[in-house]
């Protein structure tokens, strides 16, 4: 396992900068995952690290070595391509050797680290099966041991469970999580998956319009969000947003929302005026009094061991409440609420973010 | 569907299986009325009426055809050249198809757009041009005099780029990870995904090569190094030419061809419908 640096990269397609001046680095051994919708640069990093995309500018170390100048194979990462790419004429155990081969290790050696991957991932009986006669989660684990075989100083994951079935992708994810506590190397793991990046992650780098919006650990990433995109894009359902007039001191804020109700807000924040008021649906939570404010459900989703009201406020404004499993609250009816005011976040129109108990995000 | 209109379809259906029937017979009429008459007798032959099967068959044509004349030597040059030439012609496609479909390189587009531009060129333009070369180059009535100018099939380097352009590249981005050199990715990987194109391709141009009659015919003089094809046109002797014999000589010259057909149609029909879908 090595740590990767990315400084300073840059990359254009023709005149259009698909990753604009990108630092970041990765330690030996963590579990990084690339987030973020379609678009966004994501699998492009992700490319460019494993050298199927050139950096125009900055370094790329691997391990310490400089390595953007280097082709893909002299790089030592392995890749997990979303489709797999399995060589659909080769069985099992030659789609895994052929990259030992290529290298000219010697035989024995190869047929050594083809039958310890079978081991690690379960599939000792696959080895003589071509890719044709396996099922999507087996096409997987072979890409992945296609993968292991190479021993590389880091493992590259495009997507690699976006073809596989719900419950595929859940049991995969857990042994994903389980190969990487086993063989504890470096991984970089590109989803727009947030569940995947949550479940997985050491670290999660939020990617949006081919800049880096924050680097966190998932909590950090979903309790802090460093800006209004992070803030919606984690989270589902994503966190409510209400328009907000805020008055008084430093000390003590109070916000007002749309329909007049007002909120005492614990956040410091430098100036009074308009900003967007951020609350996860989780601390909306439906009470017997108006404590916050009341509005009117629309629909109400019994998830089992919750109940999301998606409500409409007197002004109109859209927000989604949490109730308990057992909620008895109906569409048409008139639902109270109150804000967990340890859970605000305000985003002015700069982009700059505040939360609740901290000065600065 | 009502009972009129099914059987109005069935009718249609009939009928058009009927026009195809004879179609294949006016077809296959030639063929069978070439094999017919070499097992006739010559006076047979040339009687002014149709008969459609031999009144006293005889093997006699075939005993010349194959010991008083070169037709051994003639299937060994045909052999060879036709071989030569389908392994020449698909090897060289397979790596200029690849070129151009994978590889990034200066010139790339104008190289292709001539390669497009030689498909529009028929052979017959260029063959006093290929007759000069050769013959400056002393290679007529050579192996190599017959083979060289046949090698041009600008078809068989579009199949394969069309072929290669459909592989995902996810593939060769896999391959290239695996640290395969471009000659490895070419073989180990395109080649025997596309296995089917190459045997398509290396069929028909065998059958190319094996028929092609103009350039043998005008690249080679001396008897020993003619190919069938232009080999029997020489089955004749001092008292002209015996139709029997000639038909006996076709027949003998299109058998390799026809065992082909028969063992590898369906590869055949595949080629045919490639390159039939490229000349659109």
């Amino acid at each position: 396992m090595a740590d990767i640096a990315l400084t300073n990269v840059s990359k254009s397609f023709g005149e259009v900068r698909v990753i604009d001046d990108l630092s970041l680095s990765v330690a030996a051994g963590e579990f990084v995952v690339f987030l973020g919708p379609s678009g966004s640069g994501k699998s492009t990093l992700l490319r460019m690290i494993a050298g199927l995309e050139t950096i125009d500018s900055g370094t790329l170390t691997i391990g310490g070595r400089q390595c953007q100048a280097l082709a893909p194979g002299q790089r030592n990462v392995a890749m997990v391509f979303q489709n797999y790419a399995l060589y659909p004429h080769m069985t099992v155990r030659d789609n895994m050797a052929f990259g030992l081969k290529n290298i000219h290790m010697a035989s024995d050696e190869i047929a050594r680290r083809v039958n310890e991957a079978a081991r690690i991932l379960e599939m000792e009986a696959l080895l003589d099966r071509r890719p044709s006669q396996l099922s999507g989660g087996q096409r997987q684990r072979v890409a992945i041991g296609r993968a292991i075989v190479k021993e590389p100083a880091a493992f590259l994951f495009d997507e690699p469970l976006s073809n596989l079935d719900a419950a595929l992708r859940v049991r995969t994810r857990v042994e994903l999580a389980e190969l990487h506590q086993r063989i504890r190397s470096t991984m970089i793991y590109v989803t727009h998956d947030q569940t995947e990046a949550m479940t997985l992650a050491d670290r999660i780098v939020v990617l949006n319009n081919c800049r880096i919006e924050q680097i966190g650990t998932p909590m950090e990433v979903y309790s802090n969000p460093a800006s209004r995109f992070v803030a919606g894009f984690i989270g589902s359902p994503a966190m409510n947003f209400l328009k907000v007039e805020l008055s008084g001191n430093d000390e003590a804020k109070l916000a007002r929302l749309g329909d007049g109700s007002k909120v005492d807000m614990n956040i410091r924040v430098p100036a009074s005026g308009s900003y967007e008021l951020g609350i996860r649906p989780e601390a909306v939570r439906v009470s017997e009094r108006a404590d916050t404010t009341s509005g009117k459900a629309t629909v109400v989703e019994h998830l089992g061991d919750r109940t999301l009201v998606y409500m409409q406020l007197a002004d109109g404004t859209p927000i989604i409440a949490q109730d308990g499993g057992r909620s008895q609250v109906s569409p048409g009816d008139v639902v109270n609420v109150s804000f967990d005011t340890s859970e605000l976040h305000l985003f002015d129109a700069d982009g700059k973010t505040y939360h609740a108990d901290r000065q600065d995000a | 569907m009502t009972a009129d209109a099914a059987r109005r379809a069935n009718l249609v259906g009939a009928l058009i299986t009927i026009f195809t029937v004879i179609c294949a017979v006016v077809w296959c009429f030639p063929l069978y009325w070439g094999v017919i008459s070499s097992l006739k007798p010559e006076d047979e032959v040339v009687r002014p009426y149709i008969e459609l099967w031999p009144e006293t068959p005889t093997l006699r044509h075939y005993v010349f055809a194959l010991t008083e004349t070169q037709i051994g030597t003639w299937y060994i040059n045909s052999i060879v050249t036709a071989v030569g030439v389908t392994i020449l012609t698909v090897s060289s496609s397979m790596f200029a198809g690849y070129a151009i479909s994978q590889l990034r390189f200066p010139g790339r587009r104008p190289l292709w757009w001539l390669i497009l531009a030689s498909f529009m060129v028929p052979t017959q333009v260029l063959i006093i041009n290929h007759f000069v070369l050769m013959a400056n180059m002393g290679l007529l009535n050579t192996w190599a005099g017959i083979i060289l100018p046949q090698l041009i099939h600008p078809v068989a380097i579009i199949v394969y780029k069309q072929f290669f352009d459909q592989v995902p590249s996810d593939f060769r981005e896999a391959a290239v990870m695996d640290n395969a050199s471009e000659l490895a990715i070419l073989f180990k990987v395109y080649v025997p995904m596309n296995w089917g194109v190459t045997t398509a391709l290396s069929i028909v141009t065998f059958i190319w090569a094996w028929n092609a009659f103009l350039w043998p015919f005008l690249a080679v003089t001396k008897t020993e190094m003619m190919t069938i094809t232009v080999g029997i046109t020489q089955v004749w002797d001092a008292f002209g030419v015996y139709y029997a014999r000639q038909l006996t000589a076709a027949t003998l010259a299109g058998l390799p061809v026809a065992l082909v057909y028969l063992l590898f149609q369906r590869r055949v029909t595949q080629a045919i419908t490639l390159s039939a879908g490229i000349k659109g």
